[in-house]
C-alpha cells in the first residue's frame, strides 16, 4: 500500500516556476502539476504507459524535489513519479541497458569485476582528460547511449573498499562509513580526503566490506526486487553494528537509505523491514553534517589557511533539500582562511544530472547544466564546490562546454582536507 | 474528421506543435479550478500567423478554439468545455522589446508576468500589475482576465498599463489595436473591449505595455489583530486618512493557520488577522507614510505592529502572502473560491456578513485577499462528496447576494469563465447580458472561441 501523498495537489500551478525541466521543455507534461495528473489518470484507468510518450513523460522528471519544496500542499510529485515507474516496470519491463545495470548493482563481486575491466580497458576505449575542470575520461566511440564528446569519471583500479582496512582506530566517537559507488569506483579521492580527516580528527572509523550498492538507481528507475534485496542487507549490516552513525559520503546513497528505504518497505508492505529501515534512518547521515555537528572540525578549520581561492557552491538536490545539508557545508568551506566563499544564483536549483535522466534525455540534461554553469560563472569564483558525484561530472562537463577548463569542480571534503595538510 | 482536421493543424504548426493523443490532451484539460474537460487537440503555436490560419481552419470546421495561457485561471476560463482545440500560448513567449526611452514594453502574450517583472527592474523599471500567480501565469492570461495584485490599490490592474495589443479575430484577421503611444484615440477602442474578455471574442498575440520607474525604496510592515472587523475597520480608515500605501492585504486567522502550517516562518498562531501594508516611493515619504499607518493600526487596537527588517523578511512576508490560497487544502479539500469586491467603506459589513453565513450553514469561510481594494477573497471550505457540497453552493449565493446589494460585485478580477456565470445576469441585468451576446455574435459569427463561457 502506498500512501499517496500526491492527491494533496491544487493544480494551482505554481511548480512551474521551480521545475528546471519545464523551464526548458515549456509543456505541461513536463512538470509536477502533469506528472500528478499522468498518475491520477493511470489510477482512474484512462490511460497505460504502454506508448513511447508515456515513457517519456515517466522518465522525463529529475525527482529533484524542488517542486515538492516548493508545493503549498506538500504534493509528492517525486513519490507519484516512481510509483508510476513501478507500475510501468512491471508492466513492460525496464530498457535493456538498465537490466544490465541492475544484473552488475545486485553484487559487490560483478560491480567490482566491472570496474576492474573498465579500468583495464581505460587507455583503448576511452581518451583521458586532466585539463578539464575536473579529471575525466570520454568514449572513443561513441554510442546511443552516450556520446563520444561526453566526459565520464574515472575508473579507479583500486576501489575504496578495497583500499582500507575495516576498522581503523581512533578515540573521539565511532562511525561506519558507506562511500557510495560514485567514490568507491571512480572519484576515490573523496573517500581518501574524507578518511583522512578522521585520522585526523582521532575518530574510529568502521568500513564494513559488505556494503552492498544503496539500490537508489534501480528503486528511482522503477524497479523493486533488486532495490529491497540491497536494502535488507544494508539494513541488517549497519543495524548490527554498534556505532554513533552510519556516515555516508554520497547524498544519493544517503537520502535513498534515510528516507526510501522506509518508502520501499511501506510500499511492499514489510511491516518488520519497516521497522528496521525506521532504525537504520536514525543512523544514517551525510559526511557533511556529521564533521560539523558532532566533530570539532569547524574550530580546526578556523586555524588553518589555504592558498587564497574563491569558492562557490553548489546545493546537490539530494544533500541540500532531501536532508536539509545546507548550511553545514557553507559553514565548513567559510571557516577556512583563505577561503572567500560566494554564493551563486540558484545555488540549490538542480544540476541535471539525475544519473539516468542524463542518459535518457541528454539534450535537456545539458540545457540543464549549462545553465549552473551560468550561475557559477556569474560569480567570478574559481573553485566550486559541491558533495555529489554526479553533480560533479556534470557541473564539470558543463563548465568545460563553456570552455572554463579554469574553474575547478571540488568535492567540499576536498577543499577541508587540503586546508587540513 | 479528427484525422483530416490533425493532418491540416499539423500543415499549419508543425508535427510537434500539435497532439490529439490522449495522454496530451489530459495535460491539458484543467486549470487551477481543478476540473477536467478534455481537448480534441492541443496545439502550440509559434507565431501570429499561425494562430490566425489556425482559426480559419476551426471556423471552416465549426470547431471550438479555447485560448489558454498557464492554466491558473480560478474562474475556469482555459477550460475546453465543448472539446475542440486547446491552444497553448506557451511557445509565444519573447520579450520583444523594453524602450527604455518611451518607458514601454512589447510582448508576445505567452510571456510570464514575473520574467517582464525581472527584465523590466533590471532596467530600472517597473510593471506594477502583480497578481499572486505572478511567477507562473501570462501576461496574455493577465491581459485576457483583467488581473489584479495586491499593487492594485495603488497603482490600478492590468488594464491601466495596456496600451495597445496584436489580435487575432476568430474569422482569422489580424488587427492592432492601440499603440506605443501614450495616448491614441483614433477609431473604436477595441484594445479594452478585449481586456477581461476572458478569451471570448479574439486571441491576444502581442502587447505593449506601458512602464514606470522602479521606486527607488519599499518598505513592510505587518499588523496583527486579535479581531477580525478592527483590522478590516483599519483598512478602511487608512484609506479614509488619505493613504494610499502600494500594497494593502488583510489575512484572517484561519488562514495565518494554514499558512504558518505549510511555511512555518512564526505567524502568530493566535491572531484573528493580519494586514500587510507596503508602501513605496523616496525613503522619508515612505517612512513617513508607514508610521502614520502604524499610528491608525494602533488607535485600531491592533497587538502588533512589526516592521520588515530586511529584504528577506519581507520577501517572506509576501511569500506566505502567496502561499494562502493553494494552502487552504489543509482545511477542507474543498472550496468554492470567490473574489468578491465590495466598495472599500463597507468591508467590514462584508467581512461581518460572512462570518454570519458561516455560522448559518455550519461551515468554515475564510478569508483574505486585497483588502485595499475591496477585493475579498471568500472561500468557503466544504468536505468534497460529502452533504457539505450543497450547503456551500447555498452558502456562495447567499454571499453574491449580499454582495450585489452591497453596490459590490461577484467577480473582482478573477473573471466569470464557468464558476460564476449563473449569478452575473443577476449583477447585470438582462439587457448587460444581451449587449453582450450581440458584440459576441458580430466579432465570433460562428461561437468557435472559447464558446458558453460568461453565458455567452
Ligand atoms: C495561487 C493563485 C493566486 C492567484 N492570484 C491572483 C491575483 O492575485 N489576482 C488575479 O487577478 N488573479 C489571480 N489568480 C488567477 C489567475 O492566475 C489569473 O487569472 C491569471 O491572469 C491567469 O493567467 P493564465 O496565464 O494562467 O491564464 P489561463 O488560466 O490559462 O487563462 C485565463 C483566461 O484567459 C484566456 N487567455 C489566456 N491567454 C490568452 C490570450 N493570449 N488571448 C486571449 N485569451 C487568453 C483564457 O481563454 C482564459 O479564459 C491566481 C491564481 C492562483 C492559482
Ligand atoms: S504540485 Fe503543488 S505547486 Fe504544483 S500544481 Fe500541485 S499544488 Fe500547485
Ligand atoms: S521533481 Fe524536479 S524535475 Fe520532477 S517535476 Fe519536480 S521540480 Fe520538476
Amino acid at each position: 500500500m502506498i500512501d499517496k501523498k500526491w492527491e494533496t495537489c491544487v493544480k494551482c500551478g505554481l511548480c512551474r516556476s521551480v521545475c528546471p525541466v519545464f523551464r526548458e521543455e515549456k509543456k505541461e507534461q513536463y512538470v509536477a502539476r502533469g506528472h500528478i495528473t499522468l498518475v491520477e489518470e493511470f489510477l482512474k484507468g484512462n490511460i497505460d504507459f504502454s506508448s513511447k510518450k508515456a515513457k517519456e513523460y515517466l522518465g522525463k522528471c529529475l525527482l529533484c524535489t524542488a517542486c515538492v519544496e516548493a508545493c503549498p500542499n506538500k504534493a509528492e510529485t517525486d513519490l507519484a513519479m516512481i510509483f508510476a515507474r513501478i507500475k510501468n516496470t512491471q508492466e513492460y519491463g525496464i530498457p535493456f541497458y538498465k537490466r544490465i545495470l541492475s544484473l552488475v548493482m545486485k553484487n559487490r563481486k560483478t560491480m567490482d569485476l566491472s570496474a576492474k575491466t573498465v579500468n583495464l580497458l581505460h587507455n583503448i576505449l576511452f581518451v583521458q582528460h586532466l585539463e578539464t575542470p575536473r579529471e575525466s575520461i570520454s568514449p572513443r566511440i561513441g554510442s546511443k547511449l552516450i556520446e563520444r564528446k561526453r566526459l565520464l569519471l574515472p575508473v579507479v583500479g583500486e576501489t575504496f573498499l578495497e583500499r582500507y582496512p575495516s576498522h581503523i582506530e581512533g578515540k573521539n566517537g565511532r562511525i561506519a562509513v558507506f562511500p557510495g559507488c560514485g567514490v568507491n569506483y571512480a572519484y576515490r579521492e573523496i573517500g581518501d580526503a574524507f578518511i583522512r580527516i578522521c585520522k585526523k580528527l582521532n575518530i574510529e572509523v568502521l568500513i564494513p566490506k559488505e556494503q552492498a550498492c544503496c539500490g537508489g538507481p534501480l528503486y528511482f528507475s522503477g524497479l523493486i526486487d533488486t532495490p529491497v534485496k540491497l536494502a535488507k542487507k544494508n539494513i541488517d549490516l549497519f543495524n548490527a553494528l554498534d556505532v554513533d552513525f552510519v556516515v555516508v559520503i554520497d547524498p544519493t546513497c544517503a537520502s535513498t537509505m534515510k528516507f526510501e528505504y522506509e518508502r520501499l518497505f511501506s510500499y511492499i508492505e514489510d511491516g518488520e523491514y519497516l521497522e528496521k529501515a525506521k532504525r537504520f534512518s536514525g543512523l544514517v547521515i551525510s559526511s557533511e553534517k556529521y564533521l560539523h555537528d558532532h566533530t570539532p572540525l569547524k574550530e580546526l578549520l578556523r586555524k588553518t589557511e589555504i592558498k587564497e581561492r574563491t569558492v562557490t557552491y553548489h546545493d546537490p538536490c539530494h544533500l541540500g533539500r532531501a536532508q536539509k545539508v545546507k548550511q553545514e557545508p557553507r559553514a565548513l568551506l567559510s571557516a577556512i582562511s583563505g577561503v572567500k566563499f560566494v554564493e551563486m544564483k540558484d545555488a540549490d536549483t538542480c544540476c541535471g544530472n539525475a544519473g539516468s535522466f542524463s542518459v535518457d534525455f541528454r539534450e535537456t540534461s545539458l540545457k540543464i547544466g549549462l545553465k549552473k554553469a551560468e550561475s557559477i560563472m556569474e560569480t567570478d569564483a574559481d573553485t566550486v564546490a559541491t558533495g555529489c558525484c554526479g553533480c560533479i561530472m556534470q557541473v564539470a562537463e558543463a563548465l568545460h562546454i563553456k570552455g572554463r577548463d579554469d574553474i575547478k569542480v571540488k568535492h567540499t571534503l576536498e577543499i577541508i582536507d587540503e586546508a587540513l595538510k | 474528421m479528427k484525422n483530416k482536421m490533425l493532418k491540416q493543424l499539423t500543415e499549419i504548426v508543425g508535427k510537434k506543435n500539435v497532439s490529439a493523443d490522449k495522454i496530451d490532451l489530459l495535460h491539458y484539460a484543467y486549470d487551477a479550478t481543478q476540473s477536467t474537460y478534455l481537448p480534441d487537440f492541443v496545439v502550440f503555436p509559434e507565431n501570429t500567423e499561425q494562430i490566425s490560419h489556425l482559426l480559419e481552419l476551426c471556423t471552416e470546421y465549426r470547431m471550438p478554439v479555447v485560448p489558454r495561457g498557464a492554466g491558473t485561471g480560478f474562474s475556469g476560463g482555459s477550460l475546453p468545455i465543448s472539446g475542440g482545440v486547446c491552444l497553448s500560448m506557451e511557445k509565444m513567449n519573447r520579450i520583444l522589446e523594453i524602450d527604455t526611452e518611451n518607458l514601454t514594453a512589447c510582448v508576445e502574450a505567452g510571456v510570464i508576468n514575473y520574467d517582464l517583472q525581472q527584465e523590466a527592474e533590471r532596467l530600472g523599471l517597473f510593471y506594477p500589475p502583480d497578481p499572486s500567480s505572478y511567477k507562473y501565469c501570462t501576461v496574455g492570461g493577465n491581459v485576457a482576465e483583467n488581473a489584479g495584485g495586491p499593487r492594485a490599490v495603488k497603482y490600478g490592474v492590468t488594464k491601466n498599463y495596456v496600451l495597445g495589443m496584436e489580435l487575432v479575430f476568430p474569422t482569422g484577421e489580424i488587427v492592432i489595436s492601440g499603440s506605443k503611444n501614450m495616448k491614441d484615440v483614433a477609431g473604436y477602442n477595441l484594445k479594452d473591449l478585449m481586456i477581461g474578455s476572458e478569451g471570448t471574442l479574439a486571441v491576444i498575440t502581442k502587447l505593449f505595455l506601458k512602464l514606470i520607474p522602479l521606486p527607488p525604496y519599499r518598505s513592510v510592515l505587518q499588523a496583527i489583530f486579535s479581531d477580525m472587523r478592527e483590522a478590516a475597520r483599519t483598512v478602511s480608515s487608512i484609506i479614509a486618512n488619505r493613504i494610499i500605501p502600494s500594497a494593502l492585504e488583510f489575512i484572517d486567522g484561519p488562514c495565518i493557520r494554514a499558512v504558518e502550517d505549510y511555511l512555518h516562518i512564526g505567524l502568530p498562531e493566535e491572531a484573528q488577522a493580519m494586514l500587510i501594508i507596503e508602501c513605496d516611493g523616496r525613503k522619508e515619504s515612505v517612512e513617513a507614510e508607514l508610521s502614520l499607518i502604524e499610528e491608525v493600526c494602533k488607535k485600531n487596537n491592533a497587538q502588533y505592529v512589526k516592521m520588515a527588517k530586511d529584504k528577506e523578511e519581507e520577501e517572506f512576508l509576501w511569500r506566505a502572502r502567496r502561499s494562502i490560497s493553494p494552502s487552504l487544502n489543509r482545511i477542507r479539500d474543498g472550496k468554492l473560491n470567490e473574489d468578491v469586491v465590495v466598495p472599500r467603506a463597507s468591508l467590514p459589513e462584508m467581512i461581518e456578513s460572512t462570518q454570519r453565513i458561516s455560522k448559518k450553514y455550519n461551515l468554515p469561510i475564510v478569508n483574505f485577499g486585497h483588502a485595499g481594494d475591496g477585493n475579498i477573497h471568500t472561500n468557503i471550505m466544504f468536505k468534497k462528496k460529502s452533504e457539505e457540497e450543497k450547503r456551500a453552493r447555498d452558502a456562495m449565493r447567499e454571499i453574491f447576494e449580499t454582495v450585489i446589494r452591497m453596490g459590490g460585485s461577484i467577480s473582482g478580477e478573477h473573471g466569470i469563465g464557468i464558476t460564476k456565470q449563473d449569478f452575473l445576469e443577476k449583477q447585470l441585468g438582462k439587457e448587460s447580458i444581451e449587449i453582450f451576446r450581440k458584440i459576441k455574435r458580430a466579432l465570433d459569427p460562428n461561437n468557435i472561441l472559447n464558446p458558453h463561457k460568461m453565458k455567452l
